[in-house]
């Protein structure tokens, strides 16, 4: 694969513009699916992208390419976009400064080896065994990373990264049971995965209508942290507030949420698999608290916005934006508070939710179909709900809430546990 | 090659634009560029899928190692994979009225930024419009000698508008897209319309929860057809035994008002000349007058499952195929709007969509309305807000109870494995007898 000229674009670029920046990523992928019991597609992916900003008095351009040999092509598309960006106050690329060399969130032992793939999905498929259900699809990946950026201030920054994650669904009748793991090292337990997948399904069948009324609801991780994407993440971005766009603008210093809970981002969590010392635009990452007790602290910004309304950038640039742009997001989200065991008194346990991205994201009303709800008393799964939904609001459910649990997973990008939720709707029969 | 039964090559390449307006400031405009392979080899333990970047530059001697690099990859599968025979050709791509690549940037900018600047009326706090064009030149060939060939442009818009009071937030969301050409033009209305409906939902009531009669409008029905119907009627699906239509052909699971029907030969959002194995695409009824008919192929599915057709392999730009809807909808009935609303009675008019969500293997599904009014005594009344639905496959199709003469397509992008590939929903109005609706208001 050809070689992306780094020195080149930012030679040619600081000829053209005020300051020029290069991000590139390249990586490889091995992975493969169940059908059934069969493993099914083996696929390996070698991909490359290259984006180039270029900033030319105050006006951003951007534009990328899968293919280095056209960064002239990509450069002057870069460019253009910036004639056409309204200009905004603009106080420099960072400058570079000395980081820890160490990498987070990589494992130098984890190669994209199809051997580990096929190991993986056996582990799966026998934990499913253990309950009497069928195997429907699944899969396994490794894939690795070089990210670097670089700009015309002389930041030149590389890091590696590994990632591995495994998935399985099943299904007993029409009860269906889906689990995942994802890591960046190699401690993923497949049996478990499959295990706990196969139980799902298996312990939901048979399940009883549930009336509609007020419940108290304990939310597993992975349905925590849907909800929380869906309203409560995206109003924590600079952006969103100084735009108009979030329901927390305004309460810098107030209570937004129960006074046990704080959220923050930790781009070093050992345990996250997005742990960086930079962000996407090059600035140092650092930790940040956005919510301590409840109270909160802080937004999050990139430079761009960070210059436009007098704040600084809190290193939280990632690359979601179109064509790999930069844009406001966060490395490894961290709930939490004091913890307790949720499943004591009686509530609605809820595995995942269905519908979590139709919530509606500035007012954060939700309404979604429960996936395996159980009732739950005393620690233990008491009986299965065949179907219902939750309603609600995602600010207002974490405003007086039954307390954290104390299991904690890693779901995508957020590090968070179970949570006990007070008098929530349950819409069932 | 030894050991290779069948490969194929997909490659896509291209360029696209994006614009955003975000309250008055052009926050960006310009172009990116992308050129990515697919590489499929067949052998007798299973599939192997190789995916490269920058394929153009792929000199015809390389090529054969890739796809031997490709049969390699699949040592690791162990299952016998037939593929169906099938009908090649292409479908016309149809001619676009205004080629959005003969517009400038800087226009698309003007134009956008009209539609952006109409949404900003009293009450309103934040409006932005984003531009979307994608231009993908697509190549593909097979062992058989079969090859494809041909460029589409999709192009479209979105415009939010947020309106806010005492710390209360809501919005107002319009988008429209195309494979016609250029769309910009003239469309400052649905700028105000979105402005409009930020400002009205601010006095909206809550919806409140529970089983009712719902009148669902064409778009928010088009989304009911496809989370409810289409991707249960996946070929895949069906195969893994996750889909709770598998062995269900022939049998009623509607009444016989109710034809359902995914179409890739449709000039519309989710339209394809072939489909990603060089399928010539065409018509297939997934549920006819009540009855479950077909289900929808690869060619791997369709010798798998039989019934129903190849043709809905489709994929992202340097993704493996996958089986997919396209243009799906409810065929058109007979009845008008209002009298659907005096059949309702007593009820929900539910308008717009967020999006949805199914559980194909348990039959349940998920979806939202941005907003809609409550039905009393035939006549619709309050505006209500935050309105979702949930249902079950095989139960929900009987509720139907009126079909529209009123077929309208909406376009928007579906997610599967993934992949997030455009499509078109559609249906006209339709009356659904004891809904399950979600909402927080009182009772």
């Amino acid at each position: 694969m050809a070689v992306a000229p780094i020195e080149d674009i930012l030679a040619r670029g600081s000829a053209i513009a005020d300051e020029v920046e290069v991000h590139i990523v390249r990586g490889r992928a091995v992975s493969a699916d169940l059908k059934r019991r069969q493993v099914s597609r083996a696929a390996e992916s070698r991909h490359f992208g290259l984006s180039i900003r270029t900033i030319q008095e105050g006006r951003i351009g951007s534009s990328s390419t899968s293919n280095p040999a056209e960064w002239e092509r990509c450069l002057d598309a870069a460019l253009a976009s910036g004639s056409l960006a309204t200009p905004q106050p603009w106080n420099g690329l960072p400058d570079p400064v000395p980081l820890d060399p160490r990498p987070i969130a990589y494992d130098p032992s984890l190669t994209p080896d199809p051997a580990v793939i096929r190991e993986i999905l056996s582990g799966m498929i026998e934990g499913a065994s253990a309950h009497p259900v069928e195997v429907t699809s699944g899969g396994a990946s490794i894939s690795t990373a070089t990210v670097t950026i670089a700009n015309s201030h002389g930041v030149h920054y590389s890091r590696e990264s590994s990632s591995i994650s495994a998935s399985i669904e099943t299904i007993r009748g029409h009860s269906t049971g889906y689990e995942f793991g994802n890591s960046w090292t190699r401690d993923i337990d497949p049996v478990a995965i499959g295990e706990r997948a196969g139980f799902l399904a298996a312990e939901s069948a048979g399940g009883t209508d549930i009336r509609t009324g007020v419940y108290d609801v304990i939310l597993s991780p992975v349905a925590f942290a849907q909800l929380l994407g869906a309203a409560l993440i995206p109003a924590l971005s600079g952006r969103n507030v100084h735009a108009g766009r979030s329901r927390l603008a305004g309460s810098r210093g107030m209570v937004v949420i129960d006074p046990t809970l704080s959220l923050s981002d930790d781009p070093f969590h050992p345990g996250g698999l997005s742990g960086t010392r930079w962000d996407a635009e090059g600035t140092p990452t650092r930790r940040l608290s956005f919510i301590r007790e409840g109270v909160l602290e802080q937004f999050a910004y990139d430079l761009k916005t960070a210059f436009r309304y007098g704040q600084e950038s809190t290193g939280s640039a990632v690359r979601t934006g179109h064509g790999g742009a930069p844009a406001i997001g966060h490395h490894n989200l961290v709930v939490d508070g004091p913890r307790m065991d949720p499943m004591i008194e009686r509530a609605v346990y809820v595995q995942d939710v269905v519908g979590a991205h139709t919530a509606n994201p500035l007012s954060g009303d939700f309404s979604v179909e429960l996936t395996n709800p159980f009732i739950v008393e005393d620690g233990e799964y008491e009986s299965p709900v065949r179907k219902a939904m939750l309603s609600g609001n995602v600010f207002g459910m974490l405003e007086r809430i039954g307390g954290l649990g104390k299991d904690e997973r890693v779901i995508g990008s957020s590090i968070l546990p179970s949570i006990r939720l007070k008098d929530q709707h349950i819409i069932g029969t | 090659m030894d050991g290779i039964r069948y490969y194929d090559i997909r490659h896509v390449f291209g360029q696209s634009v994006h614009i955003e307006i975000d309250n008055g400031v052009t926050e960006s405009a310009g172009t990116s560029f992308f050129d990515h392979a697919v590489i499929r080899a067949l052998t007798r333990a299973g599939w192997g899928i190789l995916t490269i970047d920058n394929f153009q530059d792929t000199r015809e001697p390389d090529v054969e190692n890739l796809v031997r690099e490709a049969g390699a990859i699949s040592a690791i599968t162990g299952e016998v994979v037939v593929l169906a025979d099938v009908t090649r050709g292409m479908r016309t791509v149809p001619r676009m009225q205004e080629d959005p690549r003969d517009v400038s940037i800087g226009e698309k900018t003007h134009l956008l930024g009209a539609i952006e600047r109409a949404a900003r009326i009293e009450g309103v706090v934040n409006t932005k419009a984003t531009y979307m064009e994608r231009f993908e030149n697509v190549e593909f060939r097979d062992s058989s000698g079969a090859v494809a060939s041909y460029g589409i442009c999709r192009s479209g818009f979105g415009i939010m508008a947020v309106a806010g009071r005492n710390g209360s937030l809501q919005m107002g969301y319009e988008r429209r897209h195309s494979i016609q050409g250029l769309n910009l033009r003239h469309q400052q209305e649905l700028g105000r319309i979105s402005g409009e409906r930020a400002v009205a939902l601010l006095d909206a009531l809550p919806a409140r929860g529970g089983t009712m009669n719902a009148v669902l409008d064409p778009e928010l029905a088009g989304v009911f057809a496809h989370e409810a119907v289409g991707h249960a009627s996946e070929g895949d699906l069906i195969q893994e035994g996750n889909s709770v239509l598998a062995g269900k052909t022939g049998e009623r699971i509607g009444s016989d008002i109710v034809t359902i029907v995914d179409d890739p030969s449709l000039p519309e959002f989710g339209f394809e000349p072939c489909d990603a194995e060089g399928v010539r695409t065409e018509r297939t009824e997934i549920i006819r007058n009540g009855v479950v008919a077909g289900f929808l192929h690869s060619r791997e599915t369709l010798a798998a499952v039989g019934n129903g057709h190849a043709g809905h392999a489709r994929a992202m730009p340097g993704e493996p195929p996958l089986v997919r809807m396209s243009n799906t909808f409810i065929e058109a009935g007979t009845s008008r709007k209002d009298e659907l609303i005096a059949e309702c009675r007593d009820g929900i008019l539910l308008m717009g969509s967020r999006g949805g969500q199914v559980d194909p293997g348990r039959g349940v599904f998920q979806f939202n309305a941005e907003y809609g009014y409550l039905i009393e005594k035939g006549e619709c009344t309050r505006m209500v807000r935050d309105v979702s639905l949930s249902g079950e496959i095989l139960r929900t199709l009987h509720a139907i109870r009126l079909c529209g003469n009123d077929v309208k397509m909406h376009q928007g992008y579906c997610g599967k494995g993934g992949q997030s590939v455009p499509v078109s929903d559609g249906a006209p109005h339709i009356l659904l007898a004891g809904a399950m609706v979600g909402g927080s208001g009182p009772d």
